[in-house]
């Protein structure tokens, strides 16, 4: 369970970053006043554009970033006062976050299992679960430098899922992904919502978060402008799919996030 | 404590199973090393071998038949080709025999003058007038240097005994007195001047470029591919895995530092068994506690360098940015470690120990002359050590700042 109170994320902006972004003022509101709700059993997604706040909230869950205002439970443990709690019992996958390149599949799946307190029969029978599921045995003993691009990606997923966590973050899932990993990894997480784990993704694909997720919640210029299951959503918005729903919340919400920039 | 062995030996197996990293940390070092000093070595021996072996050319010109003698005597012609040509061949040659010796076809040239025999027979009577030869070399060219040097140690030293001689008959009567030199060097200071000067400077400068060759990637490298980030959202303290890195950093880089510092005294003892460094780099002999002082101060130094290049490296966005940080500390680490090659006699205030990196300069120049006293000592690694530690706990609580990390 992630329990989202309030979260506002307030950046301060270094001379470069105001040089960056072309403004003046000295902070840079990324997400403000967020709740929201994301339940075991069930994928709720983030929808939004390039910068809306996205995985600036993810990244907050994850315990990287630290709330300016507000606060946020995972597994009723917070994330700046119980913070290695928190990391216990998640996965936070992005494209930011790399292995390293030197080592094999099997060496960081192994490092990862027992930096995150697992015993070594756990290790292995979450190695064959895993590798078995995203095909990953022929690719074991290569280091991460020879694999390609979705095969990094999954690598990445199989790593960081070594501790069977209760919650998954996962910002752009399908990412730089081929057709064929891609549906691997969405099965994967629909697996994961059935065995009953919380699941949270971040996607600019509204097909792909109409087919996956049980509930939607999108962010437009830091704001959270609606949030529901997808009949809800349409019915709200009078819209026939979700990728017009997000047109028309963000033809009216336009102002407010030039106003955020 | 567990987690921080799981992130040493990551880091350690990151670099011992790169083959290139080892090259380039550890090999390379060594086989530069051999090379410079190895090959400079080599060829300074073979060209004094070859300077000595020359077989000099030499014209002398009128030679009297006693400093004909004098020649011979004094083994000079065994290596050497001499022309003894009249003052007539002379006329005529001169500007060629000049020019060879300018050259370098030809080594020395000795002019006796046409009443040589009468300024000798003079003198030996008790003349004022002093007998006169001009000596032409090239002071430029090795071979007419060694030439003009052997020509008037071995023959000129053998005739000018020889006059005297005959002038006062016992060359020992223009002796003023005689001296007995007896050299008295303390067993303790019998370590090398040689390593008094140079270990201090190879310490400390070795340390700090094994350091920063491990730590700025370690750190900086990691935080650019993101792959320090996969360590950071794992159920691990972060001061843990700052120690970790911190720890592993100065493991890699003290092999780093120590393969460098064997291999240059390596090669200056190869060096010296081939040629004129033989005196150089012998008589080296260290006590059991002046190992442990000397272990106990290259300890500090490695925390306060580690902790230093890792501070830079957590602060700096990318591994351009804090080499471009690290790199003017290069000279100043550089001068620290040359300071101590010129020191007096004079001793040297209590405080000076105090300054990290030139104080671990000046104990280590100590340790090398038996002269280190138990406060410098202690000044000097409990200075650089607490410095290192406050430095390293800065670093640790780094990695807890979301806006270094993560650029946020």
């Amino acid at each position: 369970m992630i329990e989202i109170n309030g979260l506002t994320k307030i950046y301060k902006l270094s001379a470069k970053k105001k040089k960056e972004l072309k403004t003046n003022k000295d902070v840079k509101t990324a997400v403000s006043d967020l709740s929201l709700t994301a339940k075991p059993g069930e994928i709720t997604g983030l929808l939004g554009p390039n910068g809306a706040g996205k995985t600036t909230t993810m990244r907050c869950v994850a315990t990287l970033l630290s709330p300016t205002k507000g606060d946020i439970k995972v597994c009723g443990y917070d994330t700046v006062k119980d913070a290695q709690k928190v990391r216990d019992s998640i996965c936070f996958l992005t494209n930011e976050i790399k292995l390293d390149e030197h080592f094999t599949v099997d060496y960081l799946f192994t490092f990862f299992g027992r930096l995150k307190n697992l015993d070594e029969k756990t290790i292995e029978a979450r190695k064959k679960e895993l590798f078995d599921t995203f095909n990953m045995n022929d690719f074991k003993d290569k280091k991460i430098e020879e694999l390609s691009t979705g095969m990094k990606q999954k690598a990445s997923i199989v790593v960081n899922l070594v501790n069977d966590p209760e919650v998954v973050i996962f910002d752009e899932p399908t990412s730089g992904l081929d057709i064929v990993t891609a549906r691997v990894v969405l099965d994967y997480l629909k697996k994961l919502r059935a065995e009953g784990k919380t699941v949270i993704i971040s996607t600019h694909i509204m097909p792909e978060a109409e087919k996956l997720c049980d509930k939607v919640a999108m962010i437009i210029g830091g704001r959270k402008v609606i949030e529901g299951t997808i009949p809800e959503v349409l019915e709200k918005t009078q819209t026939g799919d979700l990728e017009d729903a997000f047109f028309k919340l963000f033809m009216e919400n336009k102002e407010s996030e030039k106003e955020e920039e | 404590m567990n987690k921080i062995s799981l992130i040493i030996k990551k880091e350690l197996f990151r670099v011992f199973s790169d083959r290139k990293l080892i090259f380039s940390l550890y090999i390379l070092p060594v086989l530069i090393m051999f090379a410079i000093y190895g090959i400079m070595g080599k060829m300074i021996g073979s060209m004094e071998k070859d300077i000595t072996e020359h077989t000099a050319i030499v014209t002398v010109v009128d030679a009297t038949e006693e400093l004909k003698s004098a020649i011979d005597f004094s083994g000079f012609s065994g290596n050497a080709n001499i022309n003894y040509i009249d003052s007539a061949a002379y006329e005529t040659d001169k500007d060629t025999i000049v020019d060879n010796i300018k050259h370098g076809k030809a080594d020395l040239c000795v002019i006796v003058p046409k009443n040589f025999d009468e300024q000798v027979e003079d003198y030996v009577n008790g003349g004022s007038t002093l007998p006169n030869l001009e000596v032409s070399f090239n002071d430029s060219e090795n071979y007419s240097s060694q030439a003009y040097s052997m020509f008037t140690n071995s023959v000129l030293g053998t005739y000018k005994n020889l006059l005297l001689g005959k002038r006062y008959g016992d060359v020992r009567m223009l002796e003023a007195m005689s001296v007995t030199t007896v050299i008295l060097t303390k067993d303790e200071q019998s370590n090398s001047q040689f390593m008094k000067m140079l270990l201090p400077y190879m310490v400390v400068l070795m340390l700090f470029a094994g350091v920063m060759s491990v730590g700025v990637d370690a750190i900086a490298g990691e935080k650019e591919r993101g792959t320090l980030s996969s360590m950071l959202i794992s159920p691990v303290k972060r001061s843990e895995i700052a120690i970790g890195k911190i720890v592993s950093m100065a493991i890699l880089s003290s092999i780093s530092a120590a393969v460098t510092t064997v291999s240059m005294l390596g090669a200056f003892i190869f060096m010296g068994s081939s040629g004129g460094f033989a005196a150089m780099s012998g008589g080296v002999s260290f006590s059991p506690l002046q190992i442990i002082e000397l272990l106990l101060i290259m300890l500090s130094l490695v925390i306060l360098y580690v902790g230093l290049i890792a501070l830079i490296a957590v602060y700096s966005p990318n591994t351009k940015a804090a080499s471009s940080i690290i790199s003017p500390l290069y000279p100043l680490i550089i001068i620290m470690g040359m300071l101590t090659m010129f020191r007096t006699g004079k001793e040297t205030p209590t405080i000076h120990y105090a300054v990290p990196v030139y104080g671990n300069a000046l104990a280590i120049s100590d340790i090398c002359s038996n002269e280190l006293s138990l406060l410098n000592f202690f000044i000097s690694f409990a200075c650089t050590l607490i410095i290192g530690i406050v430095i390293t706990v800065l670093v640790t609580k780094a990695f807890n700042d979301e806006k270094l990390m993560f650029n946020a």
